[in-house]
């Protein structure tokens, strides 16, 4: 992580208690500049909790939050001026079109030239597909088109942080698809802070990701180092032939920390885990295929984001219960 | 902001911020809609009928002055239901739907908010509900009599019949930020509006304090204050008028404060 790289979001030990119930506890989160951030976690993890206190919308019970370096609760307006936000379930103004509504937040951001205001109106109307609805009432839009405009509000003022919460929830894969290529688009313009459910959406966009449950702060960090998983590395190898000869070898190794067995189609199928990947990298296969067993399959293990989630939120190692 | 240069920011600072925006959405919901002709066809309707009952349904030629007295108390009360109709979900209903969250997520502040709605509804109750009707019932009351109302007298009038209504869209504005049902809001409103009569029967100082003698004497005696302007009496309190709208003014500021403190 570039240390002199700004941060757009910094909150410190950030709270929020609703009567008895803890929604939010001690939060400590950094987002970087023009870094898509994937805000992670299960329902109630306190992730809409957590944007509303950036925007202002609600107060905190302890800790602070500053964006741009700004205050959250003494600069809100000043905040909400440089921020596009997409509400998990986007309410507009029914009596309004989608052009009136795009115009109504322009209109809160910019005071003209008109002609500007209305080409950026355009624009955001043809990214994301509302062209040929543009000036029919909100009332008569379905869900998906409602997310599309609110994705559209959400950026018609150029924002240097755009903050989604759910953006991808109501839409069908091939909308899924055009959010997240909007998304990566808008990288080099803006900062993406973004919550969902759907994994495999953070794991295709996000650089960062941070996961929350219960209001606490679980794992934080770029996508890459998360998706080594807390096993470190591990190889996949399926063997045939004298396999404990070739154990012993393995395992003489002092860059092995261990193997897990198993069967695979009447093969052997280990998991051999390394302390020092590039060691097993150069070692491991060259070790095998001189011993006295034949290797029909090699491979690094690759892990999904949903394994860490779930071994994150499960505290399981092996990602299950 | 990147790629903005052709634009020129919003500069307004302070509890001023987006009041602009919001008051010409606001304005939008009233004349971009149904809704300005819909009021407007209701309370022309209603008075209308009821002031044409009065004028042409007896062969003798009604007093131009009495008409007038009437045709105030009408008009100072029913609309007053309208507004009570019209503003019980004005706050609590964008509290509910999500809206008043998304709108506070962009640069615009909560008072501006608050006063946005008072602004536009007020235009919106004063053009509709007191201004259109009364036009029609000048008009048709000149025709019918011949007796032209005295318009300086009638404008003062129409204004106390305004205050009276603003006096429910203040106090329903209030209660919206204090309460998040729609049911609770117009049950004290519009009960208060019902009951002000009985009310002031049961406790007389109440009479300087509801809105009930701007429009309507309690007695044979027209002391109320807009038919007494209308004459050209003086048998009313004028401190009333500074009660009245002290009070919605107060119920605006009671609005606005507890709205600065609610979460969405």
């Amino acid at each position: 992580m570039n240390i002199s790289t700004p941060y757009v979001i910094e909150t410190q030990g950030l709270s929020k208690t609703y009567k008895k119930v803890q929604a939010l506890r001690s939060l400590d989160l950094k987002v970087q500049q023009n870094s898509i951030f994937g805000f992670l976690g299960p329902n109630g993890a306190g992730k809409t909790t957590t944007i509303k206190l950036m925007l202002g919308l609600i107060r905190p019970t302890g800790g602070s939050a500053t964006v741009f370096g700004m205050d959250c609760i003494r600069q809100s307006v000043e905040i909400r001026a440089r921020i596009g936000y997409l509400p998990q379930e986007p309410h507009f103004y029914e009596y309004m079109t989608a052009r009136e509504t795009l115009r109504f937040v322009a209109s809160c951001f910019f005071k003209g030239p008109k002609k500007a205001i209305e080409a950026r109106i355009d624009e955001m109307l043809e990214m994301v597909d509302l062209t040929g609805k543009a000036d029919r009432p909100i009332k008569t839009f379905s869900g998906g088109e409602r997310q599309r405009l609110g994705i559209a509000q959400a950026e018609v003022n150029y924002s240097d942080l755009l903050i989604l919460d759910e953006p991808a929830a109501s839409l069908d894969p091939l909308g899924r698809r055009d959010v997240l290529e909007v998304m990566s688009k808008l990288r080099k313009y803006t900062t993406v802070f973004y919550s969902t459910h759907i994994l495999d959406d953070v794991q295709r966009v996000s650089d960062t990701v941070v996961i929350l449950d219960k209001g606490q702060l679980e794992a934080q960090g770029p996508i890459e180092a998360l998706l080594v998983g807390s096993e470190g590395v591990v190889y996949i190898v399926h063997l045939k032939g004298e396999v404990e000869v070739a154990r012993k070898q393995v395992l003489a190794q002092p860059w092995v920390s261990g193997i897990i067995d198993g069967q695979h189609n009447g093969e052997s199928a280990w998991q051999v885990s390394v302390s020092d990947a590039q060691a097993a990298e150069a070692g491991l296969l060259k070790l095998l295929v001189n011993g006295p067993v034949v290797v029909t399959e090699f491979s690094r293990k690759q892990y999904e984001l949903e394994d860490v989630f779930m071994q994150v939120i499960e505290g399981d190692q092996n990602g299950r219960k | 902001m990147a790629g903005n240069s052709a634009m020129q920011l919003v500069n307004e600072r302070g509890w001023r911020r987006g009041l602009g925006s919001m008051l010409k959405s606001e304005l939008s919901r009233w004349w971009k809609t149904r809704m300005w002709w819909v009021q407007c066809l209701i309370w022309v309707g209603i008075l209308g009928f009821i002031l044409s009952a009065i004028l042409f349904s007896s062969p003798d030629v009604p007093p131009s002055g009495e008409v007038g007295v009437v045709y105030i108390g009408l008009s100072g009360f029913f609309p007053a239901v309208g507004v009570v109709i019209i503003m019980q979900g004005v706050v609590v209903g964008e509290k509910k739907s999500g809206t008043a969250a998304w709108v506070l997520s962009k640069p615009i502040t909560r008072p501006a908010f608050i006063l946005s709605k008072v602004i536009a509804n007020g235009l919106g109750v004063l053009a509709t509900m007191v201004i259109v009707p009364a036009v029609l019932a000048y008009t048709l009351t000149a025709i019918r009599t011949g007796d032209p109302w005295n318009l300086p007298r009638f404008l003062a009038a129409l204004s106390v019949i305004f205050l009276g209504h603003f006096f429910f869209l203040s106090l329903s504005l209030m209660l919206g930020t204090l309460f998040s049902s729609r049911g609770a809001v117009i049950s004290i409103t519009l009960g208060l509006l019902l009951m002000q009569q009985t009310l002031i029967g049961w406790l007389p100082f109440l009479g300087n304090m509801l809105p009930w003698k701007l429009v309507i004497p309690i007695g044979q005696q027209v002391d109320a204050v807009a038919p007494c302007l209308f004459l050209g009496t003086h048998n009313y309190s004028p401190t009333l008028i500074a009660v009245i709208a002290l009070e919605s003014l107060l119920f605006v500021g009671i609005g606005l404060w507890r709205f600065s403190r609610e979460e969405f």
